[in-house]
């Protein structure tokens, strides 16, 4: 059969751009594919033409699993991992797990997160579905939220934004602590300005800092609390942190 | 859609074994991928091994990467399109061959005839060019999306829809055949 009449091999490429076209007549398809331009034109046309209707299909974020497993796959026998030299490869690490998808974009909160870096190339998911993070609500003692802290489940930055300024008393510091839901001592996550917004640099991944935490808190210390520090006083602010995944 | 010329770019640089632009353009493309692929296997742990492989071959094969033949996107779609329904296939004779069925992935729900058909609507509203479908019987148009988003041969769409194997063809090569004129003739082209 000759594959290279116009009509016929407008048909194949059809076939074959679509998917319909399987078994032996796919494979020899694609044989006359490796050897022919005018078929590869052919069916790199449908191709274009069918992928009309993947433009506005929802994305769905892989796992983090998904990116490490081909890094693996490439890399695995190069000298040791790249150490993170920019923004990009700040980013690997930051999900993990089953990705929410689509799901959670039902689940916003009223809260700022640290959002996905969109628009580099202009891909950005169409929907706004959030990371896998975790995400406190700081209230004052009146019960009005006073602050918002969210990190990505596998990052090492703690994004807080103050809702309202805190009176901070001169020669003292804002200290945020964690507090564990098994009662333990709480533990010192860093210091949080009087007002507007900071990162804080975690010592650890979120996950292994806040998996088990169920409130974050703040206390006014006379310095920015060590590992193994406790609180000195009572808390002004409270509220308790929560996963969103 | 935006961001063509710089997936090219980042192509080009992949090409060139830069590692920092293969994961620019994973990160830029993965979810892409990935729901072209949970789309037609449907089983994510298989989505995930073939979106793995898919960029395995993205890196490998970027040098090759031909212009001429259609944007980056459509490239690297077609290269995860081609190994789902590669794997879809492979595990429909596999469970034939012994009868044993993957219930979770082979199963074909009750709406499986127009679930597709919703993704279809859903998508061309979306890329504003639903005007070209409306031409297409309701018929034509489950059938291509059937084919399209499932991977499905033409004896699956036939009998997904209830229809003898000639028609669901007809159905199917009528339904591109007019897709392809109004896209034509209302300048649509793929991302």
């Amino acid at each position: 059969m000759n594959y290279l009449l116009p009509e016929r091999l407008d048909l194949l490429a059809r076939e074959y751009a679509l998917g319909t076209l399987a078994g032996p007549a796919r494979r020899r398809f694609e044989r006359v594919l490796h050897a022919s331009p005018a078929a590869s034109t052919a069916v790199g046309i449908w191709r274009q033409r069918l992928a009309v209707l993947d433009l506005a299909v929802t994305p769905i974020q892989p796992p983090e699993t998904t990116w490490r497993g081909i890094e693996r796959r490439l890399f695995s026998r190069s000298p040791g991992a790249v150490p993170a030299r920019n923004a990009w490869q700040a980013w690997r690490g930051l999900f993990s797990g089953r990705s929410l998808g689509g799901a959670l974009a039902g689940a916003l909160l009223c809260v700022v997160l640290l959002r996905m870096q969109p628009g580099i190339v202009g891909l950005e998911p169409r929907i706004d579905a959030l990371p896998q993070s975790y995400v406190g609500l700081l209230l004052d003692k009146a019960g009005k939220p006073a602050l918002v802290a969210s990190s990505r489940r596998q990052g090492r930055q703690l994004t807080v934004k103050l809702l309202q300024p805190l009176d901070v008393p001169v020669g003292k510091v804002a200290q945020l602590w964690a507090l564990p839901k098994d009662g333990s001592a709480p533990f010192a996550v860093g210091v949080v300005p009087a007002k507007g917004s900071a990162q804080i640099v975690l010592p650890d991944a979120s996950e292994k800092l806040f998996a088990a935490v169920s409130q974050l808190a703040v206390s006014f210390e006379t310095a920015p609390a060590k590992a193994g520090d406790a609180p000195s006083g009572a808390f002004l602010l409270i509220g308790h942190c929560v996963k969103v995944w | 859609m935006p961001g063509i010329d710089s997936l090219s770019e980042l192509l080009a640089r992949v090409a060139l074994r830069d590692r920092a632009a293969f994961e620019h353009l994973y990160r830029a493309s993965c979810s892409h991928l990935y729901s072209v692929s949970l789309r037609i296997l449907r089983n994510e742990s298989r989505a995930d091994e073939v979106l793995q492989e898919a960029y395995v071959n993205i890196w490998h094969g970027a040098a090759g990467y031909n212009a001429s033949v259609g944007t980056p996107m459509t490239w690297m779609i077609n290269i995860v399109r081609n190994k789902s329904i590669d794997l879809l296939r492979s595990r429909k004779s596999e469970s034939a061959s012994t009868t044993e069925l993957d219930e979770e992935a082979m199963s074909v729900p009750a709406d499986a005839a127009t679930e597709p058909h919703r993704m279809l609507e859903d998508s061309l509203i979306k890329a504003k060019i639903s005007d070209c479908m409306q031409a297409l019987s309701s018929m034509q148009r489950q059938a291509v999306a059937l084919a399209y988003y499932r991977g499905m041969v033409h004896t699956d769409i036939a009998s997904a829809l209830n229809a003898p194997l000639g028609t669901a063809k007809g159905w199917v090569r009528r339904g591109l055949d007019q897709l392809k004129s109004c896209l034509e003739a209302s300048g649509v082209t793929g991302p």
